[in-house]
């Protein structure tokens, strides 16, 4: 009693660990998403099936067979990348905030509190699992599974890299606005179901919510739509260039503004904060999971975090130009292939570039969603609607027409996408220097220091 | 209570009774609020008050005069300060005891330094119910150091129990002035970051704008008290219009709402007295402390140890961090009091919530209960 | 509501304007030192050392100078102070402090105790970390019948006391039994042939040394038993002297020596 002890274990080793781990799993999360896309394809089935078990895979029944196992163990690592991307981003989410607001946040399970998530999620599943007694049972029970339903279906159609995509769709971007739907489905019966007035509160705010923001959402995404010429996810970042200045985002100034819509429309359909108004905690309590518990909470949980990921990668995926490595041209890729059943090695490595390009840059764009989180108040139900109907959506429109307009007259001349993306583009980097300066000003301001030795 | 209400609203299905509280946390403490909502527009809200009521009053007449002291602290825990000066004040009535100079500087100095810290709480607690975090953070983080500052002077960070009758129970600790004045520079550059963080923006702003606004003639018909009255256009400061204590040596500015974000007396007036009043209170806190004597002196009046004052009653009054607090003592003669009586700005704030809560949403109860700057056991006691 | 057009662009420009400065300031906090303090296990030293000296924690009395006055507890405003005092049987002249009896988990650290104290020999420490399984451990028993403490002469030329240092005494009592320890028994257990205790105190303490239960009276200094101001009652003079029966509960009481 009353004695200060040391903290548990070796600091040393558990920075080791934690860095091991830390490392390993995006090497083996990303690792088997990659290879396994380039698998679960119908040729490379049918090149094992010839090559390895010596059947003919036109003919042999079990073909089929095959390449569903293959698309199985595909289906199975995305969705523990998305769980793990849910969990991770809820780690750093949490470092970030806390020094924002001066304080250390997650630092006691792992070094750096690393694993905070995996002990919340362990303590998550060990609690006991509630259902109201007077809740619709079924629908209780089902809510989550729409929701992540809604959240896995995603990764269907995400471009983690130039052929890492679990199935490019040429309907791909539409196909992502309507799974992403079902998420508000499972909100919806989530907040009825429970039987409880915050949660119907909850419930009906949601509904509105995310209904009401698909209009300029889609609106704003048919503007890269309209500059690629295809709905597809692959189409449209192959439409992009790899450096900044060909990005759709600064190529034309009216898809700067539609990104911005979307952005904002983005927030609103994951319930983030500035539009968190279905859980709004100092209102609702905890509006619609009021009632959850347990597993079912959980998934709430990691689908409200893993939607803070998506929206960052469809971000980078319609406006900066998803993976595409600066210098290395689209033909690149096919003449690295080479002629073999699995391609040569230097595509591998190209493939591993281009993942790990579209990664950082959707990490960028996550941390302004956490960013915009930690310092924005919570916006009013009829404030909410307002923004949508009377500058969103008109915003978005007027985006839409611009861009017609800028594809029919301007885009002729080559050189104009050119000059819009290098000027915008320093635009945005003055922006940036700017922003830096203001918050060195800050700190000075304050009567404080630039200190991160504590990070 | 609930049920009573419910036989009152119409058997209409678009009509349903929340019970906002007693555990919500947006309520201040345990308050229950029944709201009749028409979706998510409100036809009222009744406040229930009662849920931390601990008879402090009662207890008044079981302890001593100087035993009571401690229990003062338990009346506005979020600044127990100024319940500690308005009980001494009222004690010292009776006895008709003189404060040494010292000690009365000392009163306003700590007082001072409470109202900042609690403000910083209302202020902070409410861009937390409008859904900013962080703002609230950094306030908590000031009032870090000011309840620091406190209990390097009086030993406790929450219940003081540093006045007493006739004088204050302790002279400045070694080297605090100047680390108080360091901090108070400091501070001074804080307030307009924070209003730069949070008051200015557009979505707080919108968020408080018009919403709840209470008129000057209601503000003073529902004796609304402190930053609250204030925040309704009228300008009433206890501490200038009927000073007492050290308050009339000092040069501060009494703000009162202007309207700045559309209307007067709205939610917004209400928080942005606040955080101007902040900076007065800086500005006591310093010129207390740059002419406070460096050299001890009396802080005690002399009080006999058994306090027993002769019959009579008397009512004190003193501007607290939540408006107007008032003692009302009654002495029998003996050596406990024959009645105490502690009149409290959050009881009175509450009266109104039922007369403007008609027609605003949800979302603006929670702006309206904040900007009110309850604090649960004041109203209870 | 009409809104003109200047008014529109207007609100988004003022938007943007202050969301810039808002950002700007979490990002500049971003790059700032945190001010947590990472209590219990991360300090630079225990945070009772960083506490100020007027910290009002857990009291502590150094009963080598205590004078046995009992302002203390006429003082404490609820009654969380009991104490006893007694002749001393050996030189009736003497009087002796047998029960001095502090309950920390009632006590509202207010300090009032402290101020009227002759000699300071009441202080409160900056020990604060005192979470104990059963409450009970958290009455302090500063003195007890078994080793009463002579008062203290004060010398009226004294220009101070030698206090003890402030909160060793505390903590060696802290340190003395683990914070999950079962709690002293205050009431002596029944014996196992008697019959139901008749609730006869009077006559139980009256029949003195020879009942199972007369040791009631001096092994229940419950918190909540009267004030005795000081007057000796005769059970308790009846329980002063050393009786066979008062050696027979069967929890030891850690508090006593």
């Amino acid at each position: 009693m009353a004695t200060v002890t040391l903290p548990k274990g070796n600091p040393r080793t558990k920075l080791l660990v934690t860095l091991v781990v830390a490392l390993a799993l995006p090497v083996i999360l990303f690792g088997a998403v990659l290879v396994l896309a380039t698998i679960a394809k119908p040729e490379p089935v049918a090149v094992f099936v010839r090559e390895v078990l010596h059947h003919d895979p036109a003919t042999w029944p079990f073909t089929g067979l095959v390449y569903g196992v293959a698309a199985g163990l595909l289906t199975f690592m995305i969705l523990n990348f998305g769980a793990v991307v849910a969990a991770v981003t809820i780690w750093w989410e949490m470092r970030v905030s806390s020094r924002m607001q001066s304080r250390i946040g997650y630092n006691r399970v792992g070094a750096g509190g690393f694993f905070q998530w995996i002990a919340d999620a362990v303590k998550l599943l060990l609690k006991e699992d509630l259902i109201p007694a007077d809740a619709d049972q079924l629908l209780f029970r089902a809510a989550p599974y729409f929701v992540f339903a809604g959240f896995g279906l995603i990764f269907v159609a995400l471009p983690f890299g130039e052929s890492v995509i679990a199935a490019d769709l040429n309907v791909g971007i539409f196909y992502v606005t309507a799974v992403t739907a079902l998420v508000v489905v499972g909100i919806l019966l989530a907040g009825w179901s429970s039987n409880s007035k915050w949660a119907l509160f909850g419930g009906m705010r949601s509904a509105a919510q995310v209904i009401s923001y698909e209009i300029p959402a889609g609106l704003a995404v048919m503007v890269p739509i309209l500059m690629a010429g295809t709905l597809s996810m692959q189409g449209i970042i192959r439409a992009q260039g790899a450096w900044p200045w060909q990005w759709f985002v600064f190529t034309n100034p009216a898809a700067l503004v539609a990104f911005v819509i979307f952005f904002i429309a983005q927030l609103a359909e994951s319930n983030r904060p500035p539009f968190d108004l279905p859980e709004a905690e100092s209102e609702l309590v905890a509006g619609y999971l009021a009632e959850y518990t347990a597993f079912r909470y959980a998934i709430f949980f990691l689908v409200e975090f893993g939607n803070v990921w998506i929206m960052s990668a469809i971000a980078v995926t319609l406006f900066f130009g998803g993976w595409q490595v600066p210098g290395v041209a689209a033909e690149a890729y096919e003449a690295a292939r080479g002629a073999g059943a699995l391609p040569a090695p230097a595509w591998w490595g190209l493939q591993v570039a281009s993942m790990a390009v579209f990664f950082v840059k959707t990490f960028l764009v996550m941390n302004l969603v956490i960013w915009i989180r930690w310092t924005f108040p919570r916006i009013r139900v009829d404030q909410m609607m307002n923004l949508c109907w009377k500058y969103l959506v008109p915003g978005a429109f007027a985006t839409f027409v611009a861009t017609l307009l800028w594809q029919i007259l301007v885009a002729r001349v080559p050189v104009a996408s050119t000059v819009s993306g290098v000027v915008l583009f320093v635009g945005a980097l003055v922006a940036l220097v700017q922003m830096l300066r203001l918050a060195k000003q800050n700190v000075e301001a304050g009567g404080d220091q630039v200190d991160l030795s504590n990070w | 209570m609930e049920k009573l209400i419910l036989r009152r609203v119409d058997r209409n299905y678009e009509e349903m009774v929340l019970n906002f509280g007693p555990q919500h946390p947006s309520t201040h403490g345990v308050i229950n609020f029944i709201v009749e909502t028409d979706g998510e527009v409100m036809k009222r809200a009744i406040p229930d008050v009662g849920y931390l009521h601990r008879s402090i009053e009662k207890i008044g007449e079981a302890t001593g005069y100087p035993g009571f002291m401690p229990f003062t602290d338990r009346i506005d825990y979020v600044a127990a300060m100024f319940a500690n000066e308005g009980y001494a004040i009222a004690v010292e009535k009776l006895l008709k005891v003189e404060v040494p100079p010292r000690a009365q500087w000392l009163r306003a100095i700590s007082c001072e330094l409470v109202r900042i810290a609690s403000h910083l709480i209302a202020v902070g607690t409410m861009t937390m119910d409008i859904g900013a975090f962080t703002p609230m953070v950094h306030g908590l983080r000031e009032r870090e150091e000011i309840n620091d500052f406190i209990e390097a002077l009086c030993g406790a960070r929450l219940t003081y129990n540093y006045h007493r009758i006739g004088g204050v129970a302790f002279d400045l600790p070694e080297g605090w002035r100047d680390k108080v004045l360091a901090f108070l520079d400091r501070f001074d550059k804080f307030l307009p970051e924070f209003d730069r963080l949070i008051t200015f923006n557009e979505i707080y702003k919108k968020r408080l704008a018009k919403v709840a606004v209470v008129s000057r003639e209601q503000a003073i018909s529902y004796g609304l008290v402190g930053p609250n009255l204030r925040g309704s256009g009228v300008d009433w400061d206890l501490r200038r219009d009927m000073p007492y204590g050290a308050y009339p040596n000092f040069e501060f500015e009494v703000p009162v709402g202007k309207g700045w974000a559309g209307a007067v007396g709205d939610c917004f007036d209400r928080y942005y007295v606040r955080c101007l009043e902040m900076k007065e209170s800086s500005r006591i806190v310093r010129q207390a402390l740059e002419t406070i004597g460096q050299t001890p002196e009396e802080i005690m009046a002399k009080v006999p140890r058994n306090v027993k004052p002769d019959a009579g009653e008397v009512l004190s009054r003193v501007e607290s961090a939540r408006g107007e607090m008032a003692y009302y003592v009654v002495s029998d003669g003996t050596n406990k009091a024959y009645r105490v009586r502690a009149r409290t700005g959050s009881f009175t704030a509450m009266s109104i919530i039922e007369d403007i809560s008609g027609g605003l949403m949800v979302a603006d109860l929670v702006a309206l209960i904040s900007s009110l700057d309850v604090v649960a056991p004041e109203i209870d006691r | 509501m009409a809104q003109s057009v200047s008014e529109y662009t207007g609100a988004i420009k003022d938007t943007v304007k202050s969301f810039w400065h808002g950002m700007s300031i979490t990002l500049s906090h971003l790059l700032r030192r945190p001010i947590t303090v990472q209590y219990p296990d991360r300090t630079p030293m225990p945070v009772r050392d960083m506490l100020p000296p007027r910290y009002r924690g857990f009291l502590e009395v150094d009963t080598a100078i205590c004078t046995g006055c009992q302002a203390c507890e006429r003082a404490c405003p609820i009654n969380c102070i009991q104490i006893t005092l007694e002749k001393d049987p050996a030189n009736p002249k003497q009087r002796v402090v047998t029960q001095f009896d502090i309950d920390e988990a009632k006590c509202m650290f207010c300090g009032l105790c402290v101020e009227p104290c002759p000699t300071g020999s009441i202080q409160h420490t900056r020990e604060f970390e005192g979470s104990q399984r059963n409450i009970r451990n958290l009455t302090f028993r500063w003195s007890d019948a078994l080793s009463p403490f002579p008062v203290y002469k004060v010398d009226k030329n004294a220009e101070y006391y030698p206090r003890a240092p402030l909160g060793s005494l505390l903590r060696a009592k802290l340190e003395a039994h683990p914070w999950n320890e079962a709690g002293p028994v205050f009431l002596p257990p029944e014996a196992p042939g008697a019959a139901k205790p008749v609730a006869q105190p009077k006559a139980a303490a009256a029949a003195g040394a020879a009942g199972a239960a007369a040791p009631a009276p001096r092994a229940a200094p419950a918190p909540k038993a009267v004030p005795t101001n000081g007057v000796p009652a005769p059970a308790a003079a009846a329980a002063a002297d050393p009786v066979p029966a008062a050696e027979k509960p069967v929890t030891p009481n850690p508090e006593t020596k």
